[in-house]
């Protein structure tokens, strides 16, 4: 179902529909992190993605309209080198994933509490104070960069 | 040896790796062989995705809480570039609209 959501993602020609798509893999993947024990990410993944930055895309597209591409006349020869690319991509993490020798898991975890709020938080708040602060000021400049190139047209008009 | 216990049935962890590699390839042709702008953003999404789904199936199979930490964490930068990119591209439609990304080659040396 990822898979077929992903291949529409590229295939429709409306950027709507692509958005649409990746709706459906998202959702998908979020269930993917609920079987994998990852409850906060899934809620996170449901609420932002899903949620979030897919309307901001919707919302992009509502302002522009709706633009079909073209059908591509020049630059033909890109989508052969790109095929060969992803082929050999392919083939590249395919034997990747089949040589791969799995470790043994960390003895002592309880596997209960894998994945819960509370044990995500308390990684989050102790070990991960750092990168987390850091992200937080990320988000804070995304915010303000956002405000900023929009601001400018405003004066213009 | 590599199974996952999910639900109480053992599933091998090589699947959910091989459906994160073709998802993340499924993008990689989406950004090579799509021209609209929005699209490749909408494809820079869907690999972030599957690298992801990645993180989260290692965590669990290391029993290893930090691949969850680390996915939340690149949640929130793919959220930060996904705002930044769309607000370039606004500002670029508000001048002109540009259904091609080849068109968009001003910056170039």
């Amino acid at each position: 179902m990822a898979v077929a959501g992903a291949i529409g993602v590229v295939a429709f020609r409306e950027p709507i529909r692509s958005v649409l798509s990746l709706v459906l893999v998202m959702l998908a993947l979020a269930v993917l992190f609920l079987l994998l024990s990852a409850q906060f990410v899934f809620v996170v993944q449901i609420i932002v993605y899903a949620g979030a930055v897919m309307v901001l895309f919707l919302f992009v597209i509502a302002l522009f309209g709706p633009t079909r591409e073209l059908a591509r006349t020049r630059l033909r020869f890109q989508s052969w080198l790109s095929a060969l690319f992803v082929l050999a991509f392919l083939g590249l993490v395919w034997t990747m994933v089949q040589g791969i020798k799995y470790r043994q898991p960390d003895q002592g975890t309880d596997l209960s509490v894998f994945g819960t709020v509370q044990s995500i938080a308390v990684g989050l708040f102790t070990t991960y104070l750092y990168p987390f602060e850091l992200t937080s000021i990320l988000l804070l400049v995304a915010a303000i960069g956002a405000i900023y190139l929009s601001r400018k047209k405003i004066d213009d008009l | 040896m590599s199974g996952l216990s999910i639900g109480g049935s053992q599933i091998d962890a090589s699947w959910f790796l091989i459906l994160a590699a073709i998802l993340f390839i499924i993008g990689t042709a989406g950004v090579l062989v799509r021209r609209n702008p929005l699209v490749i953003l909408i494809c820079i999404e869907l690999m972030l995705n599957a690298a992801n789904l990645t993180l989260v199936v290692f965590s669990l199979q290391l029993h290893n809480l930090e691949g969850q930490l680390f996915a939340l964490m690149s949640m929130t930068v793919a959220a930060a570039e996904a705002v930044v990119g769309l607000a370039i591209l606004v500002d670029i439609f508000h001048v002109r609209d540009v259904e091609d990304i080849d068109e968009l080659s001003e910056m170039k040396g």
